[in-house]
């Protein structure tokens, strides 16, 4: 069953939310959903004043993957510096502050609880409503932010390490899910593809690399048509690993370029087909791709005539939660001071 | 001299607010939930965030994400409204209500923590072989409290305010003042994962 889905209250499509003497407002947004801790400054006309994101890849690197405890620690430590730096880049003082939007689900609880407790003490201390976002929402709005432009309505995929969602986006404040992975998210089959190849983690744009010096037709590997729009990611990985482990001992050095690129080229093709059969059923006229996998050449490639968010906005960043921010009506001090962040969100 | 202090490490979080030592207000409230305290407190007493001069946060040992919520808070509020921040161990502070006392805090997995020769430490409540008749208060007394009894030790019963962290404790023990980025959370143990990777 799919449920409509609203992202806080609304204000007329279109419009971002305009403070009263047609001022610019300006917004500090703050995103620690997982393993990014990042802070961003943008002005009423939606032009971003800076974009800080400071990565924890490297941190992670060892443990082979995000570790919550490790990655709300060092959240911690990196928050102030973060927002500092945002404020100085953009030349911003709090006293120019209009609100702070900041992301408040679905990710690591401990992670996400770092920024909304940051963000609500700066909100509040200098009297500033808040904006609280959430993180799906925000992957699609780096469609509104420049270069890009877009209006709703559109389709969006949203393909990220966490998520594989297809999106009909009829306003900016909210959108209604169409079909989504029923088991690993395409950024994790990116992940566990590379970990298989001796790529590290994270490793899908080390695969991308190597792909591109590959035979994307050397390897046939299967894509999971299920019924209606979901995708499901599990049986690849399976089957990639079963092609690894039947090569003769020292093989893999030799191969790992073509088994990179006909992997890739199949986790692009059942994105490609699912999203193409979207917009066939809903008579979508725009499509657009969101989210760290988005940053892929061959997927970017595969879409050239849609509308991609800019390759430095797909990965996790607090400007798409400012741009999200600008169309949600903020919540006024003290209404913000008890609200929790949210793990995860039912979708349908 | 208007001071804000506040404890997130334990479930029973607190608030309290002072005006040069003397207590104007203290709340009981859940970690997420500090600054609606913090809110409530200040409207008592007519005034504003903008009006606080220092901010004085518990450190831990207790809840990772509770501590990490009371220190994400301080330099959020010392960031915005330029405070100096002091920071208490949330130990020190459960002794000081109950003074005397040896302080022991839950810290799950069958673990407490506690003073061990002064020292903050996580230990099995079994090891702790506390002197008899030593007074022991907090969330690990009550829950150890077989464990405690049976070595000699008294708990009060398990509704008593003794067991609870009190943040007007924290403000009385705040020593030096400084720069919030310098008031470090007490974990006293290392994320799992680290562990795993040293075996
Ligand atoms: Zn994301």
């Amino acid at each position: 069953m799919k449920t409509r889905w609203s992202c806080g209250e609304r204000t007329p499509p279109g419009k971002p939310g305009a403070k009263g003497e047609g001022g610019a407002d300006v917004i500090l947004a703050i995103e620690t959903s997982c393993d990014e801790t990042a802070a961003a400054l943008i002005d009423g006309e939606g032009r971003l004043r800076a974009n800080v994101v400071s990565s924890q890849a490297e941190l992670h690197a060892r443990f082979g993957g995000v570790v919550p405890e490790v990655a709300s620690r060092r959240h911690l430590e990196l928050i102030v510096p973060v927002i500092s730096e945002a404020l100085d880049e953009a030349g911003v003082t709090f006293d120019q502050l209009d609100s702070v939007a900041v992301t408040q689900g679905p990710g690591l609880i401990g992670a996400l609880l770092v920024g909304l407790s940051a963000a609500k003490a700066i909100a509040w201390s200098r009297g500033l409503p808040l904006i609280p976002v959430d993180h799906l929402l925000g992957h699609v709005s780096a469609l509104y932010l420049d270069p890009v432009r877009l209006e709703p309505p559109f389709l969006c995929l949203l393909t990220s390490g966490g998520h594989t969602l297809l999106l009909d986006v009829q306003e900016h404040t909210s959108f209604r899910l169409l079909g989504t992975t029923l088991d690993d998210a395409a950024g994790e089959a990116f992940d566990k593809g590379a970990r298989l190849l001796g790529l590290g983690y994270p490793g899908g744009a080390a695969l991308d690399r190597l792909a591109q010096g590959g035979d994307a037709s050397a390897y046939s590997f299967p894509i999971a048509r299920l019924d209606g729009l979901d995708f499901s990611f599990s049986g690849l990985k399976t089957a990639l690993l079963y092609e690894v482990r039947g090569l003769e001992h020292g093989e893999l050095e030799r191969r790992r370029a073509d088994l990179a690129a006909s992997y890739q080229h199949a986790i692009v093709r059942a994105l490609v087909e699912r999203t193409l059969q979207a917009a066939e059923k809903i008579g979508a006229r725009q499509i657009a791709v969101a989210g760290g996998v988005a940053a892929n050449s061959e997927l970017r490639e595969a879409f050239s005539s849609a509308a991609l968010a800019p390759i430095e906005l797909c990965t996790d960043n607090a400007a798409m939660i400012a741009s999200a921010a600008r169309y949600l009506k903020p919540i006024q001090p003290p209404g913000y001071l008890d609200l929790d962040a949210y793990a995860s969100r039912q979708l349908a | 001299m208007l001071t804000l202090a506040f404890d997130t490490a334990t479930p029973r979080s607190s608030c309290a607010l002072l005006r040069d030592g003397d207590l104007l207000g203290e709340r009981e409230t859940k970690a997420a939930a500090v600054l609606a305290a913090a809110d409530a407190l200040l409207a008592g007493a007519g005034q504003v965030a903008a009006d606080l001069d220092r901010i004085v946060c518990g450190v831990g040992p207790g809840s990772f994400t509770g501590i990490r919520i009371g220190l994400a808070v301080a330099r959020g509020l010392a960031l915005a409204i330029d405070l100096p921040v002091a920071g208490v161990s949330t130990l020190a502070a459960l002794q000081e209500g109950a003074p005397g006392s040896l302080p022991v805090i839950d810290g799950s997995r069958k673990e407490v923590f506690t003073l061990t020769g002064g020292e903050p430490a996580v230990i099995r409540p079994e090891d702790l072989k506390p002197a008899p008749g030593t007074l022991c208060v907090g969330s690990g007394a009550v829950r150890y409290r077989a464990v405690l009894e049976a070595a000699g030790a008294d708990v009060p019963p398990d509704s008593s305010e003794l067991h609870l962290v009190r943040a007007r404790f924290h403000a009385g023990l705040a020593g030096e003042f400084g720069p919030a980025e310098l008031v470090e959370p007490l974990y006293l143990r290392i994320p799992d994962a680290e562990k795993a990777l040293e075996r």
